[in-house]
């Protein structure tokens, strides 16, 4: 990649190797200009620097850039099959822009597609006017435009079934005979033109509708963008909207394509990588849109913006474990009983080992779960009862509770980080007074006590990696990559919440500078075990290293 | 003018001028926008005989928008709901066309009650009923006729008009006297019994599918 890059790239490049180079020694610059640098690296976005392993490849496109590639899929049709451009474009929208299955299925019966996607009447309801063979029709009328005729004007190309009714048009619609303009699709179905504007503008405001069919009942014809452009006239909003519409049809429809998910946001994303399901397995595609860096959003889910290092998939059953009451189930199997009667659930909060059920009064041993009769007047002769079937409920049972410990353990943490996260922002606000007090007390500038906010930055950063790589080890098998895993892990959050303490201590001015010092190197090196989590975890994905304890979707 | 109004009072003119379809339009509250529809049930259906009213709202964007209609007489029918009314018709949703009228809607709605759809239903309850048994839901909805629409009174020899005024609970529910009885008699209040033997679909072939625990085990439910 460095080879393409001209000498005024040069040193931009060399600070990348040396961050490499960092990486592999592991010992922290000390030279604060370089620091600066590679702060500012890091504030890149990312793509231009040299690929991480756990960053995909992907293009943001601004809305016009995604018309262009409709555009190029229309002129491609329209070019294969001697169409119109606005034809191409609904036979396109019928087939949700999958062009080899429209070509396939037009070269296999080009009248039926026609008929099926609204560009042509199927022949029974064809109007008389029209009896010439349907698939050379449609062409021909689409290159006149939409038929727009006049009271004074008789269209040649749609013949009225009785031109003494045109003298004195009644629009069936607004019964309006003072109206002198008329549209119509090639169906002939004539509508004044105010109605055609309400009907199309309501359609496309309130509905969203992108595929307008022709306003007479039961008439299957859609309505071409030419058509819809007349027909909407001046109103440059509607017309727009409908653009818009478009677009998002063509998104939705293009596996590579994901539309930027932030409200009012028109940019689309390209992310061919993470385009399969299979390829989602392997990599977490966190992406950037490019009306604004912080418009970051998972490619392959909605799960959350942000999951890395952990897949799409384990991030989903993680959040759903967490959501289900299937852990209060699991509460209830490990501290309750079951009565042996009624089945009510039971929890012991005293007393002796002789049960009375309030339900049904069932008079049992909570030792043994057998009738208390059997135990005659010594409370505590149930022994007889071990046998393997209570063995087995109560292996059960303290399994149960040891699965609901093991739970616990990593939901703890993984709450623990995502509120710490959350309370960054408060941090954010103390630290900025503090950022403030220490250019009153030091003589330093805004711009290098910059360093305290860039460390509450990565310390949000890697509070999230963190979080997500217990929601990862809660379903990571035993084995050696695991504790590779958690070593990462533990080096991770030693460094942070080192870090983190460094950014709650009080300022006392004459430490100011081995603050700064002591704070900087400690942002450094953060943020490269948080580097080394995301890209071990990453490689461990695209080797298949990493082996589950549960199903995994899609996983063998 | 205003085009739907235009449009709305030439509607309404048309259908006052037109005798043949036997539709009525009345204003309700005086605003054009609001009307009180009716027509006489289809012939030869088990609604013959009874006089439907349809609550009919018009959209500010009619015609562009589908016409809000609902029975205000009570209907038993598998697209009608037989507590509020509403409608299930295509034409009233998603197939609407500006080009159709009130008078073209309410026809439709004559229409559906001779050709039910119990596939899409709005009521599954009767839609079940009419499914499970064909006659047995006929004689139901003949009975809501009489009851609701002013239709004949299906137990009168004369085939003249019920005035009885006694409403019987248990033909409404399309259901068989004898086992309401059989259940009452278990120590259960009437009108429980008839909602379970309703909900369950206690009818024709049905019943000999369901057992006496279900049904009681339903009725002891809270």
């Amino acid at each position: 990649m460095s080879d393409d890059y001209s000498d005024d790239d040069y040193y931009y490049d060399e600070d990348e190797d040396m961050m490499d180079a960092e990486d592999d020694d592991g010992s922290a610059p000390s030279d604060d200009d370089m620091d600066m640098e590679v702060f500012d690296n890091d504030f890149k976005i990312p793509g231009k620097a040299v690929k991480k392993s756990y960053e995909v490849d992907a293009e943001p496109l601004s809305q016009a850039q995604v018309e262009r590639l409709m555009q190029a899929d229309v002129d491609h049709i329209s070019g294969i099959f001697g169409v119109e451009a606005s034809v191409a474009s609904l036979l396109l929208r019928h087939m949700n822009w999958n062009k080899e299955r429209l070509i396939e299925k037009y070269m296999d019966n080009a009248t039926a597609v026609n008929v099926d996607a609204g560009v042509a009447l199927a022949e029974d309801e064809a109007p008389k006017a029209a009896t010439n063979s349907r698939v050379a029709s449609s062409p021909k009328f689409s290159s006149t435009g939409p038929t727009r005729s006049t009271r004074s004007f008789k269209s040649s190309k749609v013949k009225s079934p009785s031109p003494k009714r045109e003298e004195l048009f009644v629009c069936p619609i607004c019964f309006d005979d003072t109206q002198t303009q008329t549209m119509s699709l090639s169906c002939t179905h004539k509508f004044c033109a105010s109605c055609w504007n309400a009907y199309v503008t309501g359609k496309i405001r309130e509905e969203g509708e992108h595929s307008i069919r022709c306003m007479a009942e039961g008439c299957a014809l859609v309505a071409p963008d030419p058509f819809i452009h007349e027909a909407l006239g001046n109103d440059t909003a509607t017309w727009t909207r409908f653009q818009g519409l478009l677009v998002r049809h063509f998104v939705s429809c293009n596996r590579n394509l994901k539309f930027c998910p932030y409200p009012n946001c028109t940019y689309t994303v390209s992310c061919p990588a993470a385009a399969t399901k299979s390829a989602l397995l392997s990599i977490v595609p966190t992406v950037v849109c490019g009306a604004s860096p912080d418009h970051k959003f998972c490619f392959g889910c909605a799960v959350e913006s942000d999951h890395r290092p952990v897949i799409c998939a384990v991030a989903g059953m993680w959040l759903q474990k967490c959501h289900d009451d299937s852990e209060t189930a699991n509460w209830i199997k490990s501290n309750t009983k079951e009565c042996s009667k009624c089945q009510s659930t039971i929890e012991k909060n005293g007393g002796c080992n002789h049960m009375t059920c309030k339900k049904c009064k069932h008079e049992f041993c909570w030792v043994c779960m057998g009738p208390w009769t059997e135990h005659g007047t010594a409370w505590y002769s149930c022994n007889r009862y071990d046998e393997k079937a209570s063995q087995d409920a109560r292996d059960a049972q303290s399994k149960s509770r040891a699965s609901l410990e093991r739970y616990l353990h990593y939901y703890n943490r993984w709450a623990n980080h995502e509120q710490s996260a959350k309370l960054s922002m408060d941090l954010y606000k103390k630290t900025e007074q503090k950022m403030e007090e220490m250019q009153i007390t030091s003589e330093l500038t805004w711009i290098e006590v910059q360093f305290m906010k860039k460390a509450v930055d990565e310390v949000f950063k890697c509070r999230m990696t963190l979080k997500w790589t217990y929601a990862m080890a809660y379903y990571l098998e035993r084995g050696n990559p695991k504790e590779l895993f958690e070593d990462n892990q533990r080096d991770l959050e030693k460094a942070v919440e080192d870090l983190s303490e460094l950014l709650e201590q009080s300022i006392e001015p004459a430490e100011i500078a081995s603050l700064r010092q002591k704070v900087t190197d400690k942002t450094v090196y953060v943020q490269k075990r948080n580097e080394i989590m995301l890209e071990d975890t990453a490689n461990g994905f695209l080797e298949g290293r990493w082996e589950w304890n549960s199903t995994v979707d899609g996983l063998d | 003018m205003d085009a739907r109004l235009r449009r709305v009072n030439k509607e309404i003119a048309d259908c006052k001028n037109d005798r043949s379809s036997k539709i009525q339009l009345e204003l309700v509250d005086d605003s054009p926008f609001h009307l009180n529809g009716s027509f006489p049930g289809p012939e030869g259906t088990p609604y013959e005989g009874g006089h439907f009213e349809v609550d009919i709202r018009i959209p500010e964007s009619y015609p562009f928008q589908p016409l809000k209609m609902k029975f205000i007489t009570k209907v038993y029918h598998p697209n009608v709901s037989s507590a509020s009314g509403a409608i299930c018709l295509d034409i009233l949703k998603d197939a609407w066309s500006p080009v159709l009228t009130l008078k073209s809607t309410l026809i439709s709605l004559q229409s559906l009650l001779c050709s039910p759809e119990p596939n899409d239903p709005q009521d599954a309850e009767v839609a079940k009923h009419y499914m499970t048994s064909r006659s047995s839901f006929e004689s139901t909805a003949r009975y809501w006729t009489h009851i609701y629409a002013g239709g004949p009174d299906p137990n009168a020899k004369d085939g003249g008009k019920g005035k009885d005024g006694q409403r019987d609970e248990v033909a409404i529910a399309g259901l068989e006297k004898a086992h309401v009885n059989q259940f009452e008699a278990l120590g259960f209040e009437r009108g429980k019994v008839i909602d379970v033997l309703r909900r369950l679909n206690y009818r024709g072939v049905n019943v000999t599918k369901i057992t006496e625990d279900r049904v009681v085990e339903e009725l002891l439910k809270p």
